[in-house]
């Protein structure tokens, strides 16, 4: 039985770390996270986005199996390491301790 | 077919000159007695936004609200018949706060001391043993604050001669909040944040784009160009104490992959929610004293800064969705639209509160807003017109 939906294998390894639920908790893990982390799963997940969620698209969210919300949470978790990577790249140690103090309190997603 | 982009051109600085170019009274940003002054004449006066409806879905449903700077606990509940009203958390009998939940749904508030019990329209409804209380339940309900609501958002008014009604506060601002995204607003993200800085000084930051290029290099890219180098906006506009701004954006900002996909989604959420992105896409409302909304349908958000102590507030962020999420795209633009706004509100707090401390050394006896910081100009003469007008009542 595999983490993942068919055709995400590659993603596996990621899931670990990443397939995790709550937004305040997915942007603790981007906190949390190395640069070579954060880089090597953008590198794996970001050419998977757009299939990803075509893939998750197919089917209602409260309708999605283990394997399913593990990628969706992968996905959601790349919307955060995606800000470090593209957005705030090498000043992203001296951005992590600045929104530690913006408490997420509520997500559509929690 | 896209129209051909026109140069950005600054608003003109003579059309502006009617607020003045004065230096501006340093004090009013830290001092103790300024900030006890405007806890009457402005917070105990003027409508304040407190909520959205969608925090209350049905009858029976309510929130708790603290309200510091009135060192007061509110409960807003939509009552039986289906009207919203906000009362004092606070016990008639001897002034127990009735309730610790942020929020839930009750058809009844009990007090913890002794167990009187209010229904959710604020009526005293039961009372141990209270045949020896020489009181009637009539005259122990809770005490209520004036609530109203106006595009999707909750505002309650706390002065003791009786409130204007709140369209007349607004004016023409009804119109347009009723016309942003937030009010088909049915859930939303929300952070909140602390910092040691006045709420003025915390506000101001949120209305002037001088900063941008400096303090969000990497976040705040899209916002600035070639041509509008600061990023400024296109129009400003005032009406009373409120004030809006017509915010540029740079037509052709420089997108990376995963930013793009966001983009693009979101995009498409947009147009299956049925909001024009060019109708109020560029709306900034600023409502007096302490409240922002912008109307970007991507990322509709709000920004409360609410006085704490005269060098403390706290911000309260919300981003409000139409509908729930419904699929793994809409979950995806919701959390990559949170994520970028907080990114960005993350790099505001720690420069304020170094402007708090080096105005509450005292060194300065004045400070400075160019004509490209008009609105913080604005909301200074708003204040002050009110706190002066106080102190001349109050004061022999």
């Amino acid at each position: 039985m595999s983490a993942l939906p068919q055709g995400f294998e590659t993603l596996e390894p990621f899931v670990d770390q990443w397939a995790v639920a709550g937004s305040a908790e997915r942007a603790a893990r981007r906190d949390a996270s190395t640069a070579e982390a954060r880089e090597t799963f953008y590198a794996a997940a970001s050419p998977l986005l757009t299939s990803a969620l075509d893939r998750l698209d197919g089917r209602p969210l409260a309708e999605h199996d283990a394997s399913e919300t593990r990628l969706m949470q992968l996905m959601l978790s790349l919307a955060h390491v995606a800000l470090a990577v593209e957005l705030q790249q090498d000043d992203e140690p001296k951005h992590q301790p600045l929104r530690r103090e913006m408490r997420i309190t509520r997500t559509p997603a929690d | 077919m896209n129209a051909p982009v026109q140069p950005f051109e600054p608003v003109a600085e003579d059309s502006l000159a009617w607020l003045g170019t004065d230096p501006v009274p340093a004090a009013p940003y830290y001092d103790p007695a300024w900030f006890e002054d405007e806890r009457e004449a402005v917070f105990r006066r003027s409508w304040l936004q407190i909520g959205h409806v969608c925090e209350l879905p049905e009858p029976g449903s309510f929130i708790r609200r603290e309200v510091e700077i009135l060192r007061a606990s509110l409960l807003i509940v939509r009552s039986k018949d289906g009207a919203i009203r906000a009362f004092h958390n606070v016990c008639t009998h001897r002034g127990t706060q009735l309730v610790e939940e942020a929020q839930g749904k009750r058809s009844t508030f009990s007090c913890p001391y002794h167990r009187w019990t209010f229904g959710n329209d604020g009526r005293l409804l039961s009372a141990p043993d209270f045949e020896r209380f020489h009181v009637t339940k009539e005259d122990c309900a809770l005490p209520q604050v004036a609530v109203d609501t106006c595009g999707g958002l909750i505002f309650v008014n706390f002065d003791p001669a009786g409130p204007q009604p709140l369209r007349d506060y607004l004016g023409s601002m009804a119109e347009r909040l009723e016309a942003l995204p937030s009010a088909q607003a049915t859930t939303f993200s929300e952070y909140v944040y602390e910092t040691d800085a006045n709420w003025k000084l915390t506000y101001d930051n949120f209305q002037e784009n001088y900063h941008l290029r400096f303090i969000h290099p990497r976040s705040g890219a899209a916002t600035i160009g070639e041509d509008n180098p600061f990023g400024y906006p296109l129009r400003y506009g005032f009406e009373g104490p409120h004030r809006t701004q017509t915010i540029w954006a740079n037509p052709a900002p420089k997108i990376a992959p995963v930013q793009g996909m966001a983009f693009g989604r979101a995009m498409a959420c947009v147009a299956a929610d049925g909001f024009e992105a060019s109708a109020t896409g560029r709306d900034y409302l600023a409502l007096f004293p302490n409240f922002f909304v912008l109307g970007s349908p991507t990322q509709p958000f709000s920004h409360t800064v609410w006085p704490i102590a005269a060098g403390k507030s706290r911000g309260v962020v919300r981003i409000y969705w139409k509908g729930e999420d419904d699929s793994a795209s809409r979950r995806f633009v919701r959390e990559y639209m949170m994520a970028t706004a907080r990114d960005i509100h993350a790099e505001d707090r720690a420069v304020i509160a170094a402007g708090h401390r080096g105005l509450a050394s005292g060194a300065l006896k004045h400070i400075h807003f160019q004509s490209q910081e008009v609105l913080c100009r604005h909301l200074y003469r708003s204040v002050a017109e009110r706190v002066q007008k106080w102190r001349e009542a109050h004061r022999i």
